[in-house]
């Protein structure tokens, strides 16, 4: 979260700042749990002057804290993927990731594209899971896949030995999956020894580092490289707006930027600073009440907006009076009325040496005609 | 099907057993309730961790970190319990003691290895078939680490001095003191040997999950407080028997309930354990120890 | 004072309030009556969910995001005595399996073992509280028919806390000093020597158990009334051990030594480091947090074992009595 700030500071503050204003980063931690975010998130509205907007808040605690935020009439641009965000009322929240539940859609449609029409899903039962689960059910019936074993396993047991087995004996093609860490990694280094591993789709939560390293230590990173490929909100690392970022990423002093190029989250927090910005150079206030409703103004396309890629492009255009469209490092930017902004989602494999590598992407038009 | 369910089950009991009887010892000899005991398991499977990526043999590491586990635990008991005890606390103070031990641990531990997960870099080996059940060969050694270990503390319980000294010590400690049992002594080989098991438990535990984190040893403890629970505390044999009919009935109940009420099953059964029979399953010694008042 | 610090303020003061009734509730249990609950805060966490799906209404199409039983729109303050009754019953169904017939360090155990349980059920049975997301948009009490300002909500919340929290005080004051008190202190102590007296030892425990259980409910109840969501996030078992601490700085046994834990340890402690600059990687700090609670548990048992106000002394040892004590207390 902090990388795509900072590199979002760093074009900024080179361009000038936000009304002569430099922007600057600040971290607070909430501690993810809903009762101790509420009085962080009250702390830091009441510690801190000059708050442009905030970054967050992430899914755990977005329910608790997000009204309070609100409240106090500051810009945020959630973190979360809870699906009650979905058709939200507050005014100040505003969401460019795709919501969880969307996700099941995407790894549908990919599951089908190469003709695994017999699946299984092995679904822990914490947060993400229990949100992406049902619409992948859903869309994978619709689309003529057979579901044959539906697991949402305890999560944090010794063994999943009895699970696999129950799995291998419904002989799936391919595996859906999402689970904690420790789970998956038990459960997918069982599958390996008892049986012998089907191609899986994970969820975007399961190309977090930990993830990666947990199952990749458990099963070894060429075997999980073999079977392995998950979704993410797209964000392709290519174009001009993302070129702007990893310029300005690298030169942000975050240690260790390479990480972050093609984090799709990160381009995202740093595409929220750089939005903000310019609504407020629009405004021309870095007052939120003054602020906060140009923000689709910088971004969704309209007619003879000019379209730009860097913050200091659109200020220059700002300041010569046009209309414009940010395109986002993340791909192009469209709120819609309940301020949510989903784009499409790409298909990525792990590789050996534990990158990621885009396999495909499926866009938001893919998946439209399976929400209704 | 079947079989191979009752195959999942002795692997999860062997390595239940070695965490429940040395978590049972460490109770009955000690008469100290060591809630921190999973968190000392997670440390021995890092210090497992750390000898095998630093190139020993991995089932090298096992034996380090059975090592480091019965250090460990002697030092615990020598250097915080211990002095607690002297300084008056009373039986309740103590389970504060250890379970500010625990937190201690685990945060440590969170703060030295991340949020990360680990892996000891163990082979899994091919898988073998023997009467219906598969086993790869790294659950065949731990299964025969189990056998070999509690053979031997039986070994040791029935037919050594030491161990009638333990036993002794465990019934009834002053009796045991006044029949000139050097009770202090018998303290701390229990530590040393409870802290072995609860090493190699550890260790065990984390080979067979195939990665871990800090917080790993700690979610063991449920199961591995309802197998002494239900062997009744302090009954090493019945941690034994606690452990193989929790081992079997996880397994049994992620085959005919459902895998997500796995724990739940656990918990079932020491409930109804405690409400037919308080004192556990193998309960002689525990009745004179008045764990059910 | 401006509107940001008086949200923030009022917000502490509420949680100061609900810290104050579970400090108590939990010092009935086991200041003055001896029994470990390590499940202090599932009881909490069952008047939280009770009041939660009292107020949440039926589970229409606007609820799809989220699962739950039932879904009422009782008006207040019924959710929140909901939320107590269910507490104690909760703790009476715990009690009446735990406390019968088992020793302290085993019932400690089983309510170690209860907790981290009920966490595991509360997450894997989604359709009881929506699983590990939690409840959200719980209507605050009251909040349609007052009419005021939102901070001036927050103060109206912290007067709501504030009745709640007297009543809860009454209650356990009445108690603590009544005969009662002196039974369970018995218990406490001598549980034999209570029992050979005649007190029957049992029902004393479940009486202190059930009382603490209901306020636990009540505190719960109060708490989601405020931050209008509840997950199992905000309910694991080392919550339970803050409470323990700020009872074991604030002084066991004694009310006012419960209500000064809760003020220095979950409120003035946790709340002084949010103002600590950030550093690390995220979860350090946490992590070093709860070092530090385990620590000052520590520390507290070893040099102050009495906490900063300790228990009153109630009897006035004969010396020679006190000299046999002592050496009971050097051989142990």
């Amino acid at each position: 979260m902090m990388a795509g700030c900072q590199a979002a500071a760093h074009a900024i503050n080179a361009a000038g700042g936000v009304l002569t204003d430099k922007i600057k980063c600040q971290g607070f931690d909430t501690r993810g749990d809903p009762a101790d975010a509420v009085t962080a998130a009250n702390q830091m509205v009441a510690t801190t002057s000059n708050l442009l907007g905030v970054l967050g808040p992430s899914s755990d605690e977005a329910n608790a804290t997000a009204p309070l935020i609100n409240a106090a009439s500051i810009p945020m641009f959630a973190d979360t993927g809870q699906a009650s965000f979905d058709h939200t009322s507050l005014k100040y929240f505003w969401r460019l990731l795709p919501a969880d539940d969307v996700k099941g859609y995407a790894m549908a449609l990919y599951a089908i594209s190469k003709h695994y029409l017999r699946a299984a899903a092995v679904f822990g039962n914490d947060l993400g899971s229990q949100s992406d689960l049902p619409t992948l059910l859903k869309a994978y019936r619709q689309l003529g896949g057979k579901m044959v074993v539906t697991q949402q396993i305890a999560l944090g047991q010794p063994s999943y030995r009895t699970e696999v087995e129950q799995l291998l004996a419904a002989k799936p093609q391919v595996i859906f999956t999402e689970a904690s860490p420790q789970a998956d990694a038990t459960y997918l280094s069982e599958l390996n020894q008892l049986g012998h591993l089907v191609p899986i789709i994970g969820t975007d939560a399961t190309i977090q580092p930990q993830w990666l390293s947990a199952v990749a230590g458990a099963v070894g990173k060429n075997t999980l490289a073999k079977y392995f490929v998950a979704e993410q909100p797209y964000a392709p690392a290519t174009g001009p707006s993302w070129q702007v970022y990893q310029a300005n990423l690298m030169k942000s002093g975050v240690s260790k930027p390479a990480q972050w190029s093609t984090d799709s989250y990160s381009m995202s927090d740093y595409d929220a600073v750089t939005i903000m910005a310019l609504a407020a150079a629009m405004a021309k206030s870095t007052n939120p009440a003054a602020y906060n409703k140009l923000i689709p103004e910088v971004t969704n396309p309209s007619p003879g907006a000019v379209i730009v890629h860097s913050f200091a492009q659109g200020l220059a255009a700002i300041r010569a009076g046009h209309k414009i469209s940010y395109v986002g490092a993340a791909g192009i930017i469209d709120f819609n009325q309940w301020h949510n902004s989903t784009g499409g989602f790409e298909i990525a494999a792990y590789l050996p040496n534990g990158n990621l590598k885009l396999v495909t992407g499926i866009t938001a038009a893919q998946i439209a005609p399976l929400i209704k | 099907m079947f079989l191979q369910t009752v195959g999942f089950g002795i692997v999860t009991a062997s390595i239940l057993a070695l965490a429940a009887v040395g978590f049972t010892v460490q109770f009955s000899v000690t008469n100290i309730l060591n809630l921190a005991y999973g968190d000392v398991m997670t440390a021995s499977a890092f210090v497992a961790y750390v000898s095998a990526t630093a190139g020993l043999n991995p089932w090298i590491g096992m034996i380090t970190g059975g090592i480091f586990g019965s250090l460990f635990s002697y030092l615990l008991n020598r250097f915080v319990y211990t002095p607690f005890i002297r300084r008056g606390s009373k039986l309740f103070v103590m389970i504060i003691v250890t379970i500010s031990m625990s937190l201690i641990l685990q945060n440590v531990m969170q703060i030295i290895w991340g949020p990360n997960f680990f892996t000891v870099p163990i082979p899994a080996g091919s898988s073998v078939r023997f009467l219906g059940m598969i086993f790869t060969t790294s659950q065949i050694v731990i299964i025969a680490v189990a056998v070999a270990a509690m053979l031997g503390l039986h070994s040791l319980l029935t037919f050594t001095k030491l161990g009638k000294a333990m036993r002794a010590t465990a019934t009834d400690p002053e009796l045991a003191r006044n029949c000139g049992i050097r009770t202090k002594r018998i303290t701390d080989l229990a530590w040393l040997l409870s802290g072995l098991l609860c090493g190699l438990g550890g260790v065990a535990l984390v080979i067979d999950l195939g990665s871990f984190q800090s917080t790993t040893g700690g979610e063991f403890l449920v199961p591995i407080i309802a197998a002494a629970i239900l062997g009744g505390v302090g009954q090493p044999y019945g941690a034994m028997l606690g452990a193989l009919v929790i081992g079997m009935a996880t397994e049994m109940a992620a085959l005919v309930i459902n895998p997500e009420y796995k724990e739940v099953v656990a918990f079932g059964l020491l409930i109804v354990m405690l409400l037919i029979r308080p004192q556990g399953l193998l309960a002689e010694v525990a009745s004179q120890k008045e764990v059910a008042a | 004072m401006s509107t940001a610090w008086s949200f923030y303020l009022s917000t502490v003061m509420v949680y100061l309030g609900v810290n104050v009734m579970a400090c108590l509730g939990l010092n009935l249990q086991y200041g003055f009556t001896g029994i470990l609950n390590f499940s202090f805060i599932v009881y909490q966490a069952a008047g939280a969910y009770t009041a939660a799906v009292l107020t949440l209404g039926p589970h229409t199409a606007a609820m799809s995001f989220q699962r739950y039983i039932g879904g009422w729109s009782l008006p207040f303050p019924i959710p929140i005595l909901a939320g107590g009754a269910v507490g104690g019953a909760l703790a009476a169904a715990v009690g009446w399996i735990a406390l019968r017939r088992l020793r302290g360090d085993y019932q400690a155990m089983v309510f170690l073992v209860v907790s981290l349980i009920a966490t595991s059920v509360a997450t894997n049975d989604v359709g009881l509280f929506n699983g590990s997301a939690g409840l959200s948009v719980i209507p605050k009490p009251l909040s349609g028919v007052v009419g005021m300002s939102l901070v001036g909500y927050q103060w109206f919340y912290v007067g709501i806390t504030a009745i709640f929290c007297l009543l809860v005080y009454i209650v356990v004051r009445r108690i603590t000093s009544s005969p009662l008190s002196r039974s369970l202190r018995a218990v406490r102590d001598h549980e034999q020597a209570a029992a050979a007296l005649g007190k029957n030892v049992a029902a004393l425990r479940m009486v202190s158990f059930v009382v603490g259980g209901v306020i636990a409910g009540i505190s719960g109840a109060v708490l989601v009334g405020f931050i209008s969501a509840w997950s199992p996030g905000a309910w694991l078992y080392p919550e339970t051990f803050v409470f323990f601490t700020a009872l074991i700085v604030g002084g066991t046994a004694r009310n006012a030594g419960a209500a000064l834990g809760a003020l220095l340890v979950p409120v003035i402690f946790l709340e002084s480091t949010r103002f600590l600059p950030q550093f690390g990687p995220p979860g350090l700090i946490d992590a070093l947090q709860w070092v530090a609670i385990g620590l000052m548990a520590l520390v507290f048992l070893w040099f102050w074992p009495r906490g900063v106000l300790p228990e009153r002394r109630r009897i006035i040892a004969l010396p020679t009595l006190r000299k046999e004590s002592e050496r009971e207390g050097a051989q142990a």
